[in-house]
């Protein structure tokens, strides 16, 4: 076995190509974050290849065609074929755990606004839900200091506090700064005790 | 080493490098890696900051300007470079090429196993044992890990068995998966 393994040429030494400019541009797929031809490794594999012919419909057709020639190839060469399937069957009784589990996405769950008394006749306002829809809290809370004037904090994993009664103008504010909230998705949850 | 890697929980405070520390980093980048004297300039242009994030482990990650993850590395160990720049030039480590099977284990995490580099569809440069080098695959055009050998070429081929080279950082893991730091 290392006799024949031995025979084989070991690679060069890579080295830049004169014909190629660096940096080479790499193209990550929009669901799964890695280059587009490891999509195949990932679970959601399906849902990369809608994302591939949406938006690189080029690439896609290759993806096709490498297919498509791979089929041809396996047809003219019968057992090849054969030989393939049953290694997929292998492959599925050996599998399972280098299988890499698909992330579940946060959905979007609404955002939640209170007040709260602080000292008789001061409020702050508490904002829930801000990380759902992927906006980085700290950036969040600056704005809104900046915003408002006022004071503003993370509270906890995702809650921030604006200190006065600012719930009137969040609803505005917050679909005009972040395109993905709906002003319907702003929920007004009453004063907490 | 980035497994488990998140990025809310390992990542301590960042720092901009001094220029001393900077020009240690500049010629040690120069030192391990191959052909990169006329493209350190575009990776690391001079006169911008050099960012260096402390996080657990002794694990440091330096960055450049717009926060792109360049290097990291462990305590005062090598510098090994982050795929999304292995991706941008691919010349700057060796190649170790693994067989198609092998791709899947690699990018769950494991480390890469002899045979799986020494197999028909595998193909090595020679190396030395603990060399930083570049994991591609069978019929792909870019890295998947950087490795981490732990025997050499020769070894690899005369034992045939057990861990080649260490899995340090995949596709998809913790590290990969990390935002641009502010």
């Amino acid at each position: 076995m290392a006799a024949a393994a031995e025979a084989k040429p070991f690679l060069e030494l890579a080295s830049p190509q004169p014909s190629v400019k660096y940096p080479l541009k790499v193209t990550y797929c929009g669901e799964c974050g890695v280059p587009v031809e490891y999509c195949e490794n990932y679970p959601n594999y399906e849902k990369c290849k809608l994302w591939l012919e949406k938006n690189m419909p080029k690439e896609f057709e290759k993806l096709k065609l490498d297919k498509a020639s791979a089929e041809e190839e396996g047809g003219a060469d019968g057992g090849k074929d054969k030989e393939e399937g049953e290694e997929k069957k292998k492959r599925q009784t050996r599998g399972g755990k280098a299988m890499i589990k698909a992330k579940k996405k946060i959905e979007p769950q609404g955002i939640k606004l209170w007040t709260q008394t602080r000292g008789k006749k001061k409020k702050v306002t508490i904002v829930v839900g801000l990380a759902s829809y992927e906006i980085d809290l700290k950036e969040a809370s600056k704005f809104f200091a900046g915003k408002f004037s006022c004071g503003s904090s993370i509270a906890g994993e995702d809650e921030i506090v604006i200190q006065g009664d600012v719930k009137d103008d969040l609803f505005d504010i917050l679909p005009e700064k972040w395109k993905i909230i709906d002003e319907d998705d702003i929920d007004d949850c009453g004063e907490k005790k | 080493m980035f497994k488990k890697f998140d990025e809310s929980e390992n990542v301590g405070n960042v720092n901009i490098a001094k220029s001393s520390v900077q020009k240690g980093i500049r010629s040690q980048i120069l030192d391990q890696f191959n052909h990169i004297d006329d493209y350190l300039d575009q990776i690391l242009p001079k006169k911008e900051p050099l960012k260096i994030v402390k996080c657990h482990e002794h694990i440091e990650l330096l960055c450049n300007q717009s926060g792109e993850i360049l290097f990291f590395r462990q305590r005062d160990g090598p510098l090994f470079p982050t795929l999304k720049l292995l991706h941008k030039y691919p010349f700057i480590l060796p190649h170790m090429q693994v067989d198609k099977g092998a791709i899947r284990f690699v990018l769950s995490g494991a480390n890469i196993m002899c045979p799986g580099l020494t197999s028909p569809g595998a193909q090595m440069t020679k190396v030395d044992k603990d060399q930083i080098v570049a994991i591609m695959a069978e019929g792909k055009q870019h890295a998947l890990a950087v490795g981490f050998t732990k025997l050499s070429t020769e070894e690899i081929l005369s034992k045939n068995k057990g861990v080649g080279v260490d899995n340090i950082h995949f596709l998809n893991d913790g590290l990969w998966l990390m935002k641009p730091i502010k």
